[in-house]
């Protein structure tokens, strides 16, 4: 037997005391979220398509001028919130990529800045609250808007709530397995909002 | 010295013994998070919801026996009474019953050890039971659809999408049961038809329920904050966002899960595999496509709820895909019904309660889908009146005819013991006569143009065509209700006194089963499998059968 034949030999038997490698995880936690997700962008494009379907209607009918004639909307507070948004996907993107490294500085770091670009958000949604005007009493458009707005800032809360306690998690020493699927899943529900909103802008913010 | 604190190791001990004490009484009950236990608990639930809204149904049926006078509810009440039972009966019956054995059954179809959510499942059965009482309690409190007090519109309104954040939570459990959790070798084509069904009707339920909640909430503001600047007829107007779930094809898509029970039993039944599994997988998938129906809804917002097509120049974005979707629905249907007789036929078949109550629900199913048909057409001019009444009743009295079958199948996994035959026997017959007593008679009296909300087409100075004729259709359809509501509490009544008995006494595997959740105990034990069979086919257990008898056979031989 030569050198090589022996260290093959070898090989092959530490190959065959290795352990079985560790099954997969099914990504339950991904895939819930995902249904969930799905079910709340349901819900929001129903609330944007009744939106469009009265704001139509209203424009149809010559007893109205405009659609907003009882509320102030202004584009560049929604626009502001989207971007905010959009760059936020990028540090929830981000924070994941850190974790997957073990690289908690950054991680911790990206997370922080998910979070604060959440509560910007909120903050720049409660602005154009503020300036929709007094009273929502028979103004069909500022009942749409509060109510559309009003379930997307639900759905952000509970989105920064998410990404909170998954990121806590991996970051509490679980970097990986279920810890990081959780923290994946969160950001997937984030990405979720994002896209919610996206038809938000479009429908409240862009179309007027 | 004196020793203040336990050694380490007692103190382990000690906490260990802690956490095994099982837990007993009402904290086994509430903190329970097995899918057995509360899917049990849904099932048990539901069926006692079952008992107020058969009887709204047939006190509705029997004040229509005088449609000019109605002699047995209270003037004014007719549409809050008709609302309540056609709720409940959907949402507070129908829906939890398919889930709640759904969720005790699936994770052991696919070899989960458990499902995928537990604890929100748990938590989803408690918010079920608590929004349903709250929205019976704001009906007594003269709320719900047509309610005069406003506080109790608004906590119907609220208890109804909470009532539906539930359903949806347990739906996204079971649904990634099935996605996630199947044992290697259990393909999507592979998994048995009440789990595959359970992920089509899910899907449909997850883009369907979550509007319902959306309009819901819309009402609820517009309502309570609004001034009805959106619903200026308040309470009045809030059915008309509902109404759409009961109407074809949404109704259709609560039907998907009976499809998925009666596809696993009749092959069982019939002692034979399933003709064609692979095709049966497809067309249950069709049939959930085409009962997608959350889009009549938005298009009809600003109309009037008697026409289908209200959107003025977009008239035909609603009308054709409606018509469309309304015939084409029947085909899948008809194409499953075709495989179960031919599975059937070329087999042995048992003439068992299960395989009776699944036949008489497909036969309901494919009742209620036809007349669907009718519904389309549009000089029949049936949209509106009981003929959609009948044609809802067809769908959901077949579907819990299904559910029920599903129950008497999947016993011996829920409660240890197989459920008298003589029960099963007994209910299949009633609830299929009752069933077709229910429905046929409000189709025909649809026919004859009877309005859905007869009291106030009167109050609005009409009158109803053929009034004796319809009269006595009406009765015959409450005694159908009141045959229907025998036969469950016959069945409630006998599954009590089985399920309570202990201990169990059921084989693991009583029917011959071709699927997973046969090869463990009855009922099964926490974690469920000690090992999952190989999965190598749609009916592992079957192949395993006929396997051994083959072996079994060689070896004689060559002894």
């Amino acid at each position: 037997m030569t050198q090589s034949d022996s260290s093959t030999t070898a090989s092959l038997e530490l190959f065959s005391q290795a352990p079985a490698p560790i099954p997969r995880r099914p990504r339950v936690l991904l895939m819930g979220t995902v249904l969930a997700g799905s079910a709340a962008l349901a819900a929001m494009a129903a609330l944007v398509a009744v939106y469009m379907q009265v704001r139509a209607d209203r424009l149809a009918n010559p007893a109205f001028s405009s659609w907003l004639d009882e509320a102030h909307v202004e584009l560049t507070p929604g626009n502001v919130a989207f971007v905010t948004l959009l760059m936020s996907a990028v540090t929830a993107a981000a924070a994941g990529y850190s974790l997957r490294r073990g690289d908690r500085s950054h991680a911790y770091l990206s997370l922080g800045t998910t979070l604060m670009f959440g509560v910007a958000f909120l903050t720049g949604t409660v602005y154009i609250w503020e300036q929709l005007g007094e009273g929502i009493e028979g103004k069909a458009p500022v009942v749409l808007i509060l109510t559309i707005t009003g379930a997307h800032v639900a759905m952000v809360v509970a989105g920064m709530l998410y990404l909170l306690v998954m990121g806590f998690r991996a970051l509490g020493g679980q970097l990986t397995g279920r810890a990081a699927e959780g923290y994946n899943a969160a950001v997937v529900f984030w990405y979720f909002t994002i896209a919610m909103y996206s038809m938000v802008w479009y429908a409240i913010y862009i179309t007027k | 010295m004196t020793v203040t604190e336990a050694p380490p190791d007692e103190l382990v001990a000690d906490a260990a013994e802690i956490d095994q004490a099982p837990a007993t009484g009402l904290a086994a009950l509430v903190g329970s998070g097995e899918p057995r236990s509360i899917g049990k608990l849904f099932v048990g639930t539901s069926l006692l919801f079952l008992l107020m809204s058969g009887v709204t149904g047939v006190l509705v049926g029997l004040d229509l026996a005088n449609v000019a006078s109605g002699d047995v509810l209270a003037s004014g009440s007719f549409d809050q009474v008709v609302t309540l039972h056609q709720l409940s009966g959907l949402f507070l019956v129908v829906l939890p019953l398919l889930l709640g054995l759904a969720l005790a059954v699936v994770p052991l179809q696919v070899g989960a050890s458990t499902v995928a959510f537990p604890r929100a499942s748990a938590a989803a059965y408690w918010t079920y039971l608590v929004s349903g009482g709250l929205m019976v309690a704001a009906y007594v409190a003269d709320g719900g659809p047509f309610g005069g007090d406003s506080d109790a519109v608004g906590l119907f309104v609220v208890a109804l999408v909470s009532l539906v954040v539930a359903l949806c939570v347990v739906t996204i459990s079971i649904m990634t049961t099935v996605l996630a959790m199947r044992p290697p070798g259990m393909t999507l084509r592979r998994t048995p038809l009440l789990s595959w069904s359970m992920v089509v009707a899910g899907t449909i339920w997850l883009l369907t329920l979550p509007v319902l909640a959306a309009f819901l909430a819309l009402f609820y503001v517009d309502f309570t904050y609004g001034g009805g600047s959106l619903f200026s007829e308040g309470s009045a107007e809030l059915y008309d966002q509902i109404r759409w779930m009961f109407w074809q094809p949404a109704v259709y898509a609560f039907a998907i899960p009976a499809l998925g029970i009666i596809g696993d039993i009749v092959p069982v039944f019939a002692q034979r595999r399933h003709h064609r599994h692979n095709v049966a997988l497809v067309l249950i998938g069709l049939f959930g496509a085409l009962s997608f129906g959350a889009w009549l809804q938005v298009g009809r917002l600003s109309g009037d709820a008697s026409e289908v097509v209200s959107v003025g120049s977009v008239a035909w974005l609603y009308e054709v895909p409606w018509i469309a979707v309304s015939v084409l629905a029947l085909l899948p249907l008809l194409g499953l019904l075709g495989l179960w007789t031919v599975t059937l036929l070329k087999g042995r078949p048992r003439l068992e309660s299960p395989l009776l109550l699944a036949l008489g629900a497909g036969l309901l199913l494919v009742l209620g889908v036809a007349a669907g048909v009718g519904t389309v057409v549009r000089d029949l001019d049936l949209f509106g009146t009981t003929w959609v009444t009948g044609q809802s009743y067809a769908i959901l009295v077949g579907t819990l005819m299904a559910a029920i079958a599903g129950v008497v199948y999947w016993a011996p996994k829920l409660y240890g013991r197989l459920l008298p035959e003589g029960l099963g026997k007994l209910s299949a017959p009633l609830l299929l006569v009752g069933g077709l007593l229910l429905v046929l008679p409000y189709t025909i009296a649809g026919f004859l143009h009877q309005p859905w909300q007869v009291p106030t087409f009167i109050d609005q100075g009409n009158e109803v065509t053929e009034q004796d004729a319809v009269e006595v259709l009406n009765l015959l359809a409450s005694i159908g209700g009141g045959v229907v509501l025998l036969a469950v509490v016959l069945f409630g009544a006998g599954l009590l006194r089985k399920a309570a008995r202990k201990p169990a006494t059921a084989d693991d595997d009583p029917w011959n089963g071709h699927t997973l959740e046969w090869t463990t105990s009855s009922p099964p034990p926490v974690g469920h499998f000690a090992e999952v069979l190989e999965v190598t086919s749609e009916a592992p257990l079957y192949d395993k059968r006929h396997a051994d008898a083959a072996a079994a056979s060689e070896s004689e031989v060559s002894a």
